[in-house]
């Protein structure tokens, strides 16, 4: 195989990687905070995707410039699912929070199917796949057998820069502290002034963004979406978070690219793409059977 | 004068009454005490004053105001901070991100910035320390870490629960050294000891707490020879 191959494969790949982060980021943030997996997470991505084309159909007929649409399709995409994230943490994960960690994983999985059902049904036409709108540059460089898609870059660079804002408010800014603070010792963090409610809900909304921005690129990318694309792209973001090690950011970027360099070996390898899937999940049951806490975190309960 | 004053506070756990009744005051400016042996109920008692469990019945105040149906964060905010039992740092943080912590109420960073000042005056290793990992730090460490944390939020009541358990000896009386020294310097304190003899040398007051009840108080030369507080340690023999 020649670079130009590889190089074209790298390039997928890392589109696909940094989609998972997303999504991985988003539950390593959850059980940070709160100890709780979320299994709705992959239905908010795709409600914020679905979100993002109804406001694409809505703009398209006052004749919006694609810039400004896909400014708008952007902002209010990822601000309602975050207000959606915030808004179901407080009605349903928070008030569960003395009960077993399985009552908020059981509520959240029903949520989720209550979301992916009603986008099948009230969607018009919701049961089949929609086109997405290919609203960036469809500019391509051929460069043997590279070609190298401008939309590809500006995916790869936007989930990117959204991982890295992440961190650093995460590392730096005040806000992030008390998300830090609330993930190592809920009690401490109060007694040091932090309202838990308000930290908590702020942390949901952020994973929640993500998630949407995460499923609004992979519709830009596919240029199609369906109501069932969270089912595969949450149990994905779960295997990345958790193959990485649950609260840690890092861990999520590195288990997200993991997955997307194992499929896209496994349909190299097996040359039949449906099989990329098999060998990659293949390869993180191992992975989890060598490493239980995840790759990059430690013994002790790491988080956030 | 009294600034926290806790009146017939009765608090438990799910069925049981683990304290019932216990009134105290804690006064301006001086280290007020609280004794009692495991499973006494001082730690319940703590953690009600401090909004971290419901209590059933009573009133905790602060300066006369009532604070007993205020959050945690919001007790906080009144000026009340807690020095938790088991040195309870933020073990994935850095010494300085820690303290931070504590003056996390505080917007203005110049005023941070000056009590950090104070902070690192008080406790120099602190300021060696400052981008460590608090948990990699020895339990000696941490317990100052907790002190100079708390302290950092500028508050005009602290509560230390149990700072000496689990430290070796000569951190326990560097411990009380400390509590002492930042008394002196006006600071009203409520501390939670099972330490008697090195407790009552530093306090000015005492309440005994036994099977959740206050059996004895009085100032320290009272208690000193009290029964009382004999038996609430050694039982009734």
């Amino acid at each position: 195989m020649d670079l130009g191959f590889f190089a074209q494969y790298l390039i997928n790949g890392l589109v696909q990687g940094i989609t998972y982060a997303l999504v991985a980021v988003g539950f390593t943030l959850f059980f940070g905070v709160l100890d709780v997996i979320k299994f709705s997470h992959g239905d908010v991505l795709m409600l914020g995707a679905f979100t993002a084309l109804a406001l694409f159909l809505g703009l398209d007929r006052l004749s919006t410039p694609t810039w400004l649409s896909l400014t708008i399709m952007l902002c209010l995409g990822t601000l309602t699912m975050a207000l959606l994230g915030a808004l179901l943490c407080k009605f349903l994960v928070l008030p569960l929070k003395e009960s077993p960690p399985l009552n908020t994983l059981l509520i959240t999985l029903m949520f989720g199917s209550v979301i992916r059902e009603s986008v099948r049904l009230f969607f018009p036409n919701g049961s089949n796949p929609k086109p997405f709108p290919a609203l960036l540059p469809e500019t391509s460089i051929n460069w043997g057998n590279l070609n190298l898609r401008l939309d590809s870059v500006i995916l790869i660079f936007t989930g990117a820069l959204a991982i890295v804002l992440t961190h650093l408010f995460i590392q730096k800014t005040r806000m992030g502290l008390a998300i830090r603070a609330v993930a190592q010792d809920e009690e401490t963090a109060r007694l040091m002034g932090i309202n838990f409610t308000k930290t908590v809900l702020m942390t949901f909304a952020l994973g929640s963004g993500l998630a949407a921005l995460s499923g609004i690129s992979t519709g830009l990318y596919y240029q199609e979406i369906n109501f069932s694309m969270g089912l595969m792209l949450g149990v994905i973001g779960f295997s990345a978070a958790v193959v990485g090690g649950l609260g840690s950011i890092y861990g999520a970027i590195v288990g997200g690219l993991l997955f997307a360099f194992l499929q896209t070996l496994g349909a190299i390898w097996f040359s039949v793409p449906a099989y990329k899937d098999v060998f990659a999940f293949t390869v993180i049951i191992m992975l989890m059977a060598w490493r239980p806490t995840g790759l990059l975190a430690d013994r002790s309960a790491e988080r956030v | 004068m009294s600034k926290l004053s806790v009146n017939n506070l009765t608090a438990g756990y799910d069925e049981a009454d683990v304290v019932s009744n216990v009134s105290l005051e804690v006064m301006e400016g001086k280290i007020t005490c609280l004794l009692g042996a495991n499973g006494a109920g001082k730690t319940t008692l703590i953690r009600t004053i401090l909004g971290l469990n419901n209590s059933r019945s009573g009133r905790v105040a602060l300066n006369g105001v009532d604070i007993s149906t205020l959050a945690t964060h919001d007790i906080a905010s009144e000026g009340v901070t807690c020095v938790p039992e088991g040195r309870r740092v933020f073990g994935k943080m850095t010494v300085l991100e820690n303290l931070y912590t504590g003056a996390f109420l505080e917007r203005n960073s110049k005023v941070v910035m000056l009590r950090l000042e104070q902070v690192y005056d008080f406790f120099p290793k602190l300021k060696e320390r400052s981008n460590q990992l608090a948990g990699t730090m020895s339990g000696g460490e941490q317990a100052m870490l907790t002190i100079g944390r708390s302290l950092m939020s500028n508050p005009s009541l602290m509560i230390f629960d149990e700072p000496s358990l689990g430290l070796s000896p000569l951190f326990v009386k560097e411990n009380f050294r400390i509590i002492k020294e930042i008394n002196e310097k006006g600071m009203t304190v409520l501390l939670v000891e099972q330490n008697v003899r090195q407790t009552l040398e530093i306090a000015h007051f005492g309440y005994v707490l036994s099977q959740g009840k206050i059996v004895a108080n009085g100032s320290v030369d009272v208690l000193r020879d009290n029964s009382e507080l004999r038996a609430a340690y050694f039982g009734n023999a």
